[in-house]
């Protein structure tokens, strides 16, 4: 098994710069891009996307509770219940996680989102899930701080 | 018209449903919004839509098998694939299954409009 390319994770830089683009038009920084630990805290509001078949791994989204909140107001989303912004972050990971098989062949297996609130490490599924030093992919929208984590190896 | 949407995520189906209700589409009639392929098939048999715009990753039943479904029993039903699976293989296999369209996920509310209009003309 082998870790993924840098241009592998590109594409999900690029895929999540294109989601806010075209949803909101309203396009995030990219603030740092590195290698964490299951410890990484993460955010409050959770989506988790596991992939099987040609590759094998997840990837999670994380974002604060009034990030997710605008990013549903600016769809004129006016639902903004718990449950609706789980709704909205799983959302956002299974479009990273699909638009991810263009590149990485149809051979990629995607699950449906896995939605969790609280922070990454609290052991609420994520941290059991993650390798040891998993991708992570910092980002900036509307003065909120989100991540993107990418915990990917090629089956081959 | 009458429209079925179809998506696990209920931010994917409110937003569809707004889109679809503007009236730049003219008068749309939603007949429901089904989270899983199981109940888009059940809505599909009760209320026979002309259109349904169809999500492919969900629980229960995927789209692909719900798009085969469907056509078997409503084959002039036009369906269009709204997917974050937006690979060529994904298209193609959804095309010959019988869906008449294909917009990738994300997408903007124009793009989501102009499919809509272009499959109501077919």
């Amino acid at each position: 098994m082998a870790s993924i390319s840098e241009s592998e994770l590109r594409l999900f830089v690029d895929s999540v710069k294109n989601y806010f683009s075209v949803t909101t038009r309203q396009e995030p920084q990219v603030t740092s891009a590195y290698l964490g630990s299951v410890n990484m805290q993460g955010h409050e509001f959770n989506g988790l996307v596991s992939f099987s078949g040609s590759y094998n791994g997840h990837v999670i989204v994380s974002m604060p509770a009034r990030m997710v909140r605008e990013l549903l107001l600016l769809q004129h989303e006016t639902n903004l219940h718990e449950d609706n912004l789980l709704d909205a972050v799983g959302e956002v990971a299974n479009t990273l996680a699909g638009n991810a098989r263009k590149q990485l062949g149809a051979g990629l297996e995607i699950s449906v989102p896995l939605k969790f609130q609280g922070h990454l490490n609290d052991g609420q599924g994520a941290r059991a899930r993650l390798r040891q030093r998993p991708f992570v992919i910092t980002l900036r929208w509307n003065h909120h701080s989100a991540l993107v984590c990418v915990d990917l190896e090629s089956a081959h | 018209m009458r429209m079925l949407i179809v998506d696990d995520s209920n931010m994917i189906r409110t937003r569809i449903s707004r889109i679809v209700s503007n009236g730049k589409l003219g008068h749309i009639a939603l007949v429901g919004l089904a989270r899983n392929g199981v109940e888009a098939l059940r809505i599909a048999k009760a209320s026979q839509p002309d259109v349904i715009t169809m999500d492919l990753t969900m629980p229960e039943m995927d789209g692909l098998p719900c798009i085969q479904a469907i056509m078997k029993i409503l084959p002039q039903t036009n369906i269009l694939v709204v997917s974050a699976l937006d690979d060529k293989a994904t298209a193609i296999q959804a095309l010959k299954l019988g869906a008449r369209g294909f917009v990738g996920k994300p997408f903007s509310d124009d793009e989501l409009q102009l499919a809509l209009l272009d499959l109501m003309e077919k």
